[in-house]
């Protein structure tokens, strides 16, 4: 259980989050929403630490983690997986390589057991005969399954995800929202998902926090979600024509 | 104002590159892939460099001492010292500043704006530390190794250009080079080197981990990231002269 509680964050006195309060639960898919913009990536890399933030809370089970210093930190760390907007997969190494560098880092493990773990949590994300190609040989939806490949090598308690289907058409997108929630119950992690994609809402949104401008707007379930009367949070929902029909079909 | 918040940001930075490294074994085969990266693949440049101005040291020398009164071995003494003390270090440094600063800078800055660096601390890594130490250690290791290439390139193209251009023969410049030879010389080109290399690297490392924004940035930083290790190593130069041949 990640919580957070009464967050402010600002760059150069630029207000981004504003009094942000959220829990995010074990075992469930949680999904950050909003606008371009709005704050969702400056929120995920606050809870992660690599901003730190001007006041507040951030819990990791009762751990006070935005008060650590960088080793208690690393222990914590070591439990978290993250998938960043544009993968992040380090350039100068192979796929095997990129999966392995959290095992060579922090294990004791032996190099047949090492490529033994790669192995199997590249073929959790499907990606088959690419373990000597370099980052710039794969597809973007490949370079995402092979940065979650590696986001789980450790088997983390906490996965997040930082837009895991921004640029990919929608059949890789939906692959890539089931890949995530499967992994998330099969391991039960408490996993944060920042998306502005209303398909992976209404596919794997058990928890939707929904945030504009830097506040928390509204909270809820995907099954909530089109039923709320929030007129900004129906402005995001309802953007696209094909919905806007559907929703004034429904009246 | 902004000096001042920018040293106070590049001493942070060292502060985390020195603390203690997660797995030694990990950071020697990092040490290694920056000595054949940074150092071994300088070395050609650094020779051809050395050669042609150690010829060029040689006949400067040659033309302005056409004087029967000085010795002609003379010459070769002059352009050893001349290499030794200035060349081989400081326009060798300065070389270096080009070629792997901006590289260093370039680099760690698309690390930086490709998430790569976040990617790093997320896993509990010191990022700053796993990225910049092996390049400072490989530097260190390698920079008077290229110096001494280069001071033995240098009298090398300058006995052959001497001697191809008949202004001096093989005998005097060999006695010229080996006549009141002060081996302190080396130690103080050698110190000088070692000053250089961490400023290339260091500077170079700063530019690049602090890249906030795009690839414009990133070639903003290689650019900063030469002139500022450039400027700093012609101040130091004259520093360093002062504190070690005075
Ligand atoms: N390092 C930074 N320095 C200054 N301002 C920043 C920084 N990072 C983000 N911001 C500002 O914070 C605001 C929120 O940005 P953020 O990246 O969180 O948006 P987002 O919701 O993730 O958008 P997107 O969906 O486009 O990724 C933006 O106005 C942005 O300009
Ligand atoms: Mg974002």
């Amino acid at each position: 259980m990640i919580r957070v509680k009464n967050i402010d964050k600002s760059f150069s006195g630029k207000m981004v989050l504003e009094n942000v309060s959220v829990t995010f639960e074990p075992g469930k898919t949680n999904l950050i929403i909003g606008r371009s913009g709005s704050g969702k990536t400056v929120l995920l890399k606050s809870i992660v630490g690599l901003h730190n933030i001007d006041s507040g809370e951030i819990w990791f089970e009762d751990v006070l983690f935005n008060k650590l210093n960088f080793t208690e930190k690393k222990e914590i760390r070591k439990q978290m997986g993250m998938l960043f907007q544009g993968s992040a997969l380090f350039d100068s190494m192979t796929t095997e390589q990129n999966v392995r560098f959290p095992l060579d880092m922090f294990t004791n493990q032996s190099m047949e057991e090492k490529i033994e773990r790669v192995n199997f949590c590249l073929k959790r994300v499907a990606i088959i005969n690419a373990n000597k190609l370099f980052p710039a040989e794969l597809s973007g939806g490949m370079k995402k399954r092979v940065a979650i490949a590696r986001a789980i090598a450790l088997n983390p308690k906490y996965l997040f995800c930082d837009e895991p289907n921004s640029g990919l058409d929608p059949i890789t997108a939906i692959l890539i929202d089931e890949l995530i929630k499967e992994i998330t119950d099969e391991y039960s992690m408490t996993t944060i998902v920042n998306t502005h994609d209303m398909n992976s809402v209404m596919e794997i949104g058990e928890k939707v926090v929904f945030i504009n401008e830097g506040k928390i707007c509204w909270e809820g379930s995907n099954n909530e979600i089109l039923k709320s009367d929030n007129e900004i949070l129906n402005d995001f929902v309802f953007a696209n024509a094909l919905a806007k029909q559907l929703r004034s079909s429904q009246l | 104002m902004r000096f001042l918040e920018q040293l106070g940001l590049y001493i942070i930075l060292l502060k985390k590159v020195f603390s203690k490294p997660e797995k030694a074994a990990i950071y020697y085969k990092q040490t290694m892939h920056e000595l054949v990266f940074l150092g071994f693949n300088s070395v050609g440049i650094i020779s051809v460099i050395s050669f042609f101005m150690g010829s060029a040291i040689t006949l400067q020398t040659a033309y302005n001492t056409e004087n029967p009164i000085y010795p002609l071995y003379l010459i070769g003494l002059g352009c050893r010292d001349s290499i030794i003390l200035e060349f081989s270090s400081t326009i060798s440094a300065l070389i270096l500043a080009g070629k792997v600063g901006s590289n260093i800078a370039s680099e760690i800055g698309t690390m930086r704006i490709t998430e790569q660096i976040d990617a790093l601390e997320i896993m509990g890594v010191n990022s700053a530390s796993y990225i910049i130490l092996p390049k400072i250690i490989a530097t260190l290791i390698f920079n008077p190794i290229l110096t001494l290439i280069s001071i033995i390139i240098g009298i090398i193209g300058g006995g052959m250009a001497g001697t191809m251009a008949g202004v001096i023969t093989l005998q005097d410049f060999i006695y010229g080079i080996q006549y009141a030879f002060i081996p302190y010389y080396i130690t103080y080109s050698i110190i000088k080197t070692l000053f250089f290399a961490f400023i290339i690297t260091t500077v170079s490392a700063f530019q690049g981990y602090y890249v906030n924004g795009g690839s414009l940035e990133v070639g903003r930083a290689s650019t900063k990231a030469v002139v500022h290790s450039s400027i700093l190593i012609l101040i130091f130069n004259v520093i360093l002269t002062q504190l070690l041949l005075s």
